[in-house]
């Protein structure tokens, strides 16, 4: 033990000459450098340059723009939208505006098969010519006859099964004195035939029409015979039947297809379905948008183009007219908006029939302006002050020329980052008013009265309400995206921070 | 401060009565004859009915006598269901709104300044990032987007397991008031929260921060006693705002969920053109929203302390 | 003399937007017991980052510090778990910040603030806290210390307001006292008293004291050991006296000359020429180099050793051997 420390003394002890000769070194050694080294330096000015690449301000955010994926993202889908509106109608040109009342509220399809079929021909019912029975017949055999009800025999469809009616034939059971037919939207399992539909009280009548409520999809039909007493059997036969639209003559020609009777022609697809008036929703989604875009859009470089006017004014000129515009701001900015739209909607929107955009875009504009104005008065105040205006004020430029030279290239980012935050809240607020049943009226459609119109059949047919909703959520969703990365590519406050 | 209060009331009251003002020439600029409205009225009834409405008088007698009801919290009566004052319709439905309204403002208080601080708190993670996803979901998808899924869902549910979570639509028990009143704040929640996350991110900076942590104090109690606090400070003043998004919000929860509200009276009068009860209940809310504004900066001058004691 | 705080080879990065900054690159300092330590440069040059990495007050990320020691009383604190940190943070070293109108909680009473620190660390009911807080303000000068002790920090001015911060940093009689700029936002009379202020403090606690400036006058006053920081290193270290009389690097020179001072009989300042060079690319010889009048070609691509004359280091190549024959 005593060693060891001794050895670690040494040790210590050995680092501590070896420091010594080091430092005697370098204190002794003459020729460390070459002496041309200790020569005095004549630089050049050049040296004291920052090394940092320098990127202009718009290069700097046009590059954190694109490298943020999110806002990239949300540029890419504003954008897809803004098409789809604005140039989906040039290849989708089915009429939004079009009302077909023979597909209603179909679910979304791409082109259902279609029957042309003479509305007005009336169903006649068949008969089968009933085998004389002998009287003589033995009561045995009679007994064994009513016992040998069997099922329903070459059960079929007559003609073509269409939403119009089904007319389904069978053969003549003997002995059977009616028969029950049913319908079922699912296969029959365990006896469950579905809705009785009707009675055939005739034993020798063979056919049947089924004019209820029909729809283009599959159905099970079923037969059940009944014996003499008119009690059924157990016996049925189940036949599948494949129910197609059915379109009347009128609507053939008007669809440009054979207009002749009993021609299958394929209906145009609705991808999307239809509402209840049977308009194709993906057209009207094009034309809806068209009209929210044109608003949210519109709405919002107005407001804000009215902001920058007087928010300019109040910060060039400042003093009484700063004064009186900012209290003016003030009054417009504490009045409950929503409730103001909806009042200045009702007082713009001059008789019935009137579609409502006009009153829309102009009470928007009206009350949105205010925190353009705020703001621009506040950075032209604080520019005002700035040492770069000043100089530029003491070496005699006009006002006219300061304010577009100086002042509007700074004032360009701010602006920018709150009209894409203007778009998605007109927008939002239009889809709002729409929805209320206070914004766009029809004939003219927007996303929001897409919405209203869908809502009271939105438990059975969600996706009518749900295809404008989701892209309402979206155009939203984009925009405030888009803005957030604007904001954070030309706001350089943030960038330090981040 | 009692000055500021004062200010602040008298600026209200001019803000109220522009509202009124603006009603009340608004409506009478509407085109039209409030009174037909499709309905042949004879003579002496239409003679009766001006009278009763005051529709016989010049216009500024009206707007004198319309101001004079207002001050005395008389907003006349209907026009399309007779005989029914708009404050009968107040007294009657506004509860309701309040009540959704009152439910809606504490789940999205609640939500947003706990979402808002955990997203803070918990910077640059997954938990941060679901909340910010969740926030900006919520500020851009429409409340009726929500209310429709909402009821879409629990109709599911229902039909699939067959057990009703929650009444669809309707008004009466606290479990009507769930899915309506969280719908309604959601908006309001993710816009709260965006606000208080941002808002610690800013005092996580601040040097007396820096201060509490040259002080010793423990992370935990810097969190609760320097950070939070002043936090979530500038978040109240927004409540004002809040509550008034909240109260025109309630409109369209009130027709989805079919909820007796006064909102839904509101816009049915404005679809019936029903001119009475819109101005009554135009200067009603008017008055309310830009009071309750009012109030909460009022009381948070009394939390905060630099108001409180130095004045605005 | 012994030592209270002893730095070595101290070396802090920032990793930023634009890329890492070396803020400091390798620092040494010494602070001994009772005695006060100036630390003098320009800003940017590391001098608060160095103190504030002793306490880990460093915001990380994005600062992370690379390599280095720090021994308080012989402990190490680089790399110390937080609540170990805590233990010693407002107990045996306290600090004060630059901003006073921002360094104080703003919704929070002066004596809570106060109190904290004395409820963290010692043992005190609420009442004796209060008491303690009323007699630190009055220790700091604040008149009616007793209404004082309820007030909002927006009630005080800025030089009260760095009074309390003092008194927050002394309450539990530390022995190390990190003044970070206390007197650059303040007005040229509250100067001179905040400084009396903490001398009076250091002598009758006695403190060791580290007092960060830009401000030679304030160095001249207080310090009893000054080190000049350039560039994230440290190129001089001597006592006053030293530092001041027989300055061993060009940089102290400069900022001699720089300094309007009757004593020096000069009718003219002469400012050192150009900026400090970019830490996002620390230059690879002197950092002084590009502004230095005396500038010899090894400094372009060479960082100077220390030399020394006794205990008063400079960090120049002047002193080299070599060196001797060269015209200043």
């Amino acid at each position: 033990m005593d060693s060891l420390i001794h050895a670690f003394g040494l040790l210590a002890l050995d680092m501590e000459v070896s420091m010594q000769e080091e430092k005697e070194r370098v204190l002794t050694t003459q020729n460390e450098f070459s002496q041309d080294l200790f020569q005095k330096q004549v630089k050049s000015v050049q040296e004291n340059l920052i090394v940092r690449p320098s990127l202009s301000y718009w290069q700097d955010a046009l590059r954190r723009f694109a490298a943020n994926k999110q806002s990239l993202f949300a540029f890419y889908l504003t954008n897809i939208l803004i098409l789809f509106s604005f140039l989906g109608p040039f290849i989708w040109t089915r009429n939004p505006s079009h009302q077909d009342l023979n597909s209603p509220s179909m679910s979304p399809n791409m082109g259902k098969p279609a029957v042309v079929v003479d509305e007005l021909a009336p169903v006649i019912p068949l008969f089968a010519e009933i085998p004389v029975i002998s009287t003589t017949d033995e009561t045995s055999d009679l007994v064994t006859e009513e016992k040998a009800i069997g099922s329903v025999q070459n059960f079929k469809v007559i003609g073509f099964p269409t939403t119009q009616n089904v007319v389904l034939g069978w053969d003549y059971v003997p002995g059977a004195s009616g028969y029950v037919i049913y319908r079922n939207e699912v296969k029959p399992e365990d006896g469950a035939l579905g809705i009785p539909l009707g009675d055939v009280m005739e034993g020798n009548q063979i056919s049947f029409e089924d004019a209820q409520s029909l729809e283009a999809r599959d159905y099970f039909y079923a037969i059940v015979p009944k014996d003499a007493d008119g009690m059924e059997t157990t016996h049925n036969t189940v036949l599948k039947v494949q129910v197609m639209t059915a379109i009347s003559v009128d609507s053939a020609k008007s669809l440009g297809v054979s207009s002749e009777i009993g021609t299958h022609v394929r209906l145009s697809s609705s991808p999307l379905g239809t509402d209840s008036l049977g308009r194709d929703i993906l057209a009207r989604l094009m034309s809806g948008g068209k009209v929210s875009l044109f608003i949210g859009i519109f709405a919002a470089v107005l407001s804000i183009i009215f902001g920058i006017i007087l928010g300019g004014i109040a910060g060039f000129f400042g003093g009484l007219v700063d004064d009186m515009v900012m209290r003016f701001t003030d009054l417009i900015s504490g009045l409950p908006f929503l409730l103001c739209m909806i009042l200045l909607k009702v007082i713009l929107n001059v008789g019935p029939g009137e579609s409502g955009i006009t009153a829309l875009l102009i009470s928007l504009v009206i009350l949105s302006w205010t925190g353009t104005a705020r703001l621009v008065r506040g950075q032209i105040l604080q520019l005002r002050n700035s040492e770069f205006i000043q100089a530029a004020r003491m070496m005699g430029a006009k006002p006219g020329y300061l304010i577009v030279r100086h002042m509007l290239p700074n004032l360009i980012g701010v602006i920018l980052v709150t009209l894409t935050f203007q778009i998605p809240s007109a927008i939002f607020t239009e889809a709002f008013l729409s929805f209320i049943g206070l914004g766009v009226a029809s004939p003219a459609t927007s996303w929001g009265s897409m919405c209203n119109e869908a809502i009271q059949s939105l438990l059975t047919r969600p996706y009518e309400f749900f295809a404008p909703a989701v892209v309402i959520s979206l155009t939203v969703l984009s925009f405030n995206l888009l803005g957030d990365g604007l904001r954070d590519a030309l706001d350089p406050k943030l960038r330090s921070n981040e | 401060m009692l000055s500021y209060i004062l200010k602040r009331i008298f600026v209200g009251l001019i803000t109220v009565f522009t509202i009124a003002t603006l009603t009340f020439f608004g409506m009478h600029a509407v085109p039209g004859d409030p009174l037909l409205k499709g309905k042949v009225v004879n003579e002496v009834v239409r003679k009766n009915l001006e009278e009763k409405y005051g529709l016989d008088k010049p216009l500024f007698v009206q707007y004198g006598t319309f101001l004079t009801n207002m001050i005395k919290g008389d907003f006349g009566l209907s026009f399309t269901q007779q005989n029914r004052s708009v404050n009968d319709i107040i007294r009657e439905h506004f509860p309701i709104s309040a009540i959704l309204g009152a439910l809606a403002i504490i789940a999205a208080a609640i939500g947003g300044i706990i979402g808002g601080a955990i997203a803070a708190v918990k910077r640059n993670t997954m938990a941060d990032r679901s909340i910010m996803l969740l926030v900006i979901l919520f500020v851009s998808v429409p409340s009726f987007v929500f209310a429709a899924l909402g009821q879409v869902l629990i109709a599911e549910i229902k039909t699939r397991v067959g057990v009703e979570l929650l009444p669809v639509a309707g008004w009466g028990t606290f479990k009507h008031m769930i899915l309506p009143s969280l719908i309604l704040g959601l908006g309001t929640m993710a816009f709260l929260a965006r606000l208080m996350r941002s808002s610690m991110l800013e005092v996580v900076h601040q040097d007396y921060i820096r201060t509490a942590k040259a002080k010793g104090v423990s992370s935990l109690q810097i969190f609760f006693r320097h950070q939070l606090r002043n936090a979530v400070l500038p978040v109240i003043t927004f409540l004002g705002p809040a509550v008034a998004a909240i109260t025109t919000g309630g409109f369209v929860a009130e027709i989805v969920f079919a909820i007796p509200g006064l909102g839904r009276y509101f816009v049915q009068a404005v679809q019936q053109l029903d001119y009475t009860v819109i101005m009554g209940l135009t200067v009603f809310y008017g008055a309310y929203l830009v009071f309750v504004v009012i109030l909460v900066d009022v009381i948070y001058g009394f939390i905060d302390p630099r108001i409180r004691i130095a004045g605005a | 003399m012994s030592s209270l705080l002893s730095i070595r080879g101290l070396k802090v990065e920032f990793s930023t937007y634009g890329g890492t900054v070396q803020a400091v690159r390798g620092v040494d300092l010494e602070v001994h017991k009772g005695k006060t330590l100036a630390i003098v440069g320009e800003s940017g040059c590391g001098k608060s980052v160095t103190v504030q990495s002793i306490l880990g007050l460093i915001p990380s990320p994005p600062g992370r510090i690379v390599s280095g020691s720090a021994l308080f009383n012989g402990t190490e604190m680089i790399g110390k778990p937080v609540n170990e940190l805590n233990k010693i943070r407002g107990k045996h070293i306290g600090m004060i910040f630059q901003d006073p109108m921002t360094s104080l909680n703003p919704t929070m009473k002066v004596g809570d603030q106060i109190m904290e620190t004395l409820l963290i660390h010692g043992r005190y009911s609420k009442s004796e806290a209060r008491a303690r807080a009323i007699k630190l303000l009055e220790d700091v000068h604040i008149s009616e210390a007793k209404n004082r002790v309820d007030h909002y920090p927006f009630q005080f001015s800025g030089g009260m307001r760095q009074r309390v911060m003092i008194a927050m940093a002394i309450a539990c009689e530390p022995e190390l006292l990190i003044a970070d700029e206390p007197t650059t936002a303040l007005d040229v009379t509250i100067q001179s008293q905040i400084l009396h202020l903490l001398r009076e403090l250091q002598i009758k606690n006695k403190m060791g004291l580290v007092i960060i400036t830009h401000d030679l006058g304030v160095v001249a006053r207080m310090a009893d050991n000054v080190a000049v920081m350039y560039a994230g290193q440290v190129v001089e270290h001597g006592t006053a006296e030293e530092v001041f009389y027989k300055s061993l690097h060009p940089y102290t020179l400069g900022l001699k000359q720089a300094l309007p001072s009757p004593a020096m009989e000069r009718s003219q300042l002469i400012p050192i020429e150009g900026a400090p060079p970019d830490l996002f690319s620390p230059p690879r010889g002197c950092g002084f180099y590009a502004r230095c009048k005396q500038a010899m070609t090894i400094c372009s691509d060479n960082n100077p050793r220390e030399f020394y004359e006794g205990s008063h280091m400079g960090r120049c190549w002047l002193h080299h051997p070599q060196a001797k024959g060269v015209e200043v």
